[in-house]
Parts: structure tokens; sequence; C-alpha cells
């Protein structure tokens, strides 16, 4: 079954991409993005079939990692509401602060 | 007896696969932030089981109280605060790569996923995790510590 969990996986992540380029406001963009995590370790079971301590070890990094990225975007998602009084998608699209 | 065993955990499997499926579609159907978020964490919860079918009970709770309880609630939250109903937009060029991570997957799966036959995981577990691994999730829970702070430190700074 480790083919039908790969295609689970592709499925998933497909979904979230398209949740993500379909969004247009900040909350939907981190939902999206924590689904595509999800996809990533449903993607690292077969992994623990042949190299189990190693895929213990990529899965315990990825979960920390991930978990800090998705941290700096809900405290970025609180800031952006507290500067432009809007989470929509638009205040962020040009990117970066602007040089004075 | 081990035969039969297989053939449960296959269904098992297909179903939680299933759900994990429909559930990821509540998601992009759904037009309500909050809904969208509950979703998403139904979907990680099952995402979870499957890891308990293969014996993979340390990455369950790893995944389940960080991941969900911890940072799928804060977006559960966050949803909740934010509630309206954005209109859809979406970019054609996106499918351009879409289609190029696609044909990798696709061709990445075709090498790779008929050479492996599915098993129960055995001395995957927190107790026979090597020593140095340890370190390594002490250096990561600081780093997730260290970063609330700045995060709380941030915030109090733009307020005043």
């Amino acid at each position: 079954m480790i083919w039908f969990l790969l295609i689970v996986s592709t499925v998933v992540l497909f979904i979230g991409y398209l949740t993500a380029i379909s969004s247009k406001d900040l909350i939907r963009l981190l939902i999206s993005l924590e689904l595509m995590f999800g996809s990533v370790f449903l993607a690292l079971i077969p992994l623990f079939m042949t190299m189990p301590l190693s895929a213990f070890g990529i899965a315990v990094i990825t979960i920390f990692t991930s978990s800090s990225e998705l941290l700096i975007l809900i405290v970025a998602i609180m800031l952006t509401d507290k500067k432009y009084r809007t989470i929509s998608i638009d205040t962020v699209s040009v990117g970066g602060d602007t040089i004075d | 007896m081990q035969e039969i065993m297989a053939k449960d955990m296959d269904y098992l499997v297909l179903a939680l696969g299933i759900a994990t499926v429909l559930f990821a579609c509540g998601v992009l159907l759904t037009k309500d932030n909050l809904y969208a978020a509950l979703y998403m964490s139904a979907t990680l919860i099952l995402v979870a089981t499957m890891y308990t079918v293969y014996g993979i009970h340390s990455v369950f709770v790893l995944i389940t109280f960080i991941f969900v309880g911890a940072i799928g609630i804060i977006t559960i939250a966050l949803a909740a605060t934010y509630r309206f109903i954005p209109a859809r937009k979406v970019n054609i060029y996106w499918i351009i790569p879409i289609a190029i991570v696609t044909a990798i997957m696709a061709y990445t799966y075709y090498l790779y996923a008929y050479q492996m036959s599915a098993t129960i995981v055995r001395g995957c577990d927190l107790t026979t995790f090597p020593a140095i691994y340890l370190l390594m999730v002490v250096f990561l829970v600081s780093l997730m510590a260290l970063l609330m702070l700045s995060a709380i430190k941030l915030v109090r700074g733009e307020g005043s």
C-alpha cells in the first residue's frame, strides 16, 4: 500500500497548492501551508520501512522546523493586521518593506 | 494469519487515505476560514493516525501534540477571529510550477514506490532513539521557545 500512501500524499499536496494559489487572505495561506506539511509527513512513512531511525530523526526535525516556521507566519499575520488593518494577501504580494 | 492481518491493515490505510483526501477537499471547498482550519486539523490527525497503523506511535504523538495541538489550535483561534468569506482569485500561471512538480513526483514514485513493501515498523520510539538525537530535540525545543519569546517581544515593540 506504499503506492496508495504516496498518491494520497500527492493529492493532499496539490489540494494545499490549490488552496494557497486561490487564497485571498493570509489565514487561508497559513492553513494551506499546514496542509502541505501534512502531505510531507505522509510521504515520510515509506522511509520508515527502510531506515526507521534516520526517518525518525528526519520526522522530528521536520515537525519542529515546520512548527517554528508556522509560528513565525502566525506572528507575521498578527503584525500585518496591526500595521495595515487587513489580512488580505494583496498587502504582502509586493513583498518586503519599503526603503525611505 | 499474518496475511489476514496485512489485508486488514491495507483496508485501514485505504479508509484513512480516502478520509484524509475528503477532509483536505473540505479545506479547499469551504468558504469559511474557521471550518477550513477545523478540516485541516482533522486531516493532520488522520495523517498522524496512519503512522499508528504502521506502529510508529512516537511520530503520532509528536504530530498530534506539536502540530495539531499547538500550531493547529492557534490557527483555529486566528481563523475564528478573522472569520470572513473571501472571494476566490486564481492566477493561471501557477499551473506551470504545479505541472513541473507533478512530473517530478510522478517519475520518482514510478521509480521507487513498487520497490518497497509495507510492514509494521518496530524498534522506533524515543527509548531506542540515539542520545545525540535527543540533544538535537532539546536544541529544537529551545529554538521554538526562543522564537516564541522573540515573537512576544516583536508584538510588544510594535504596540508601544
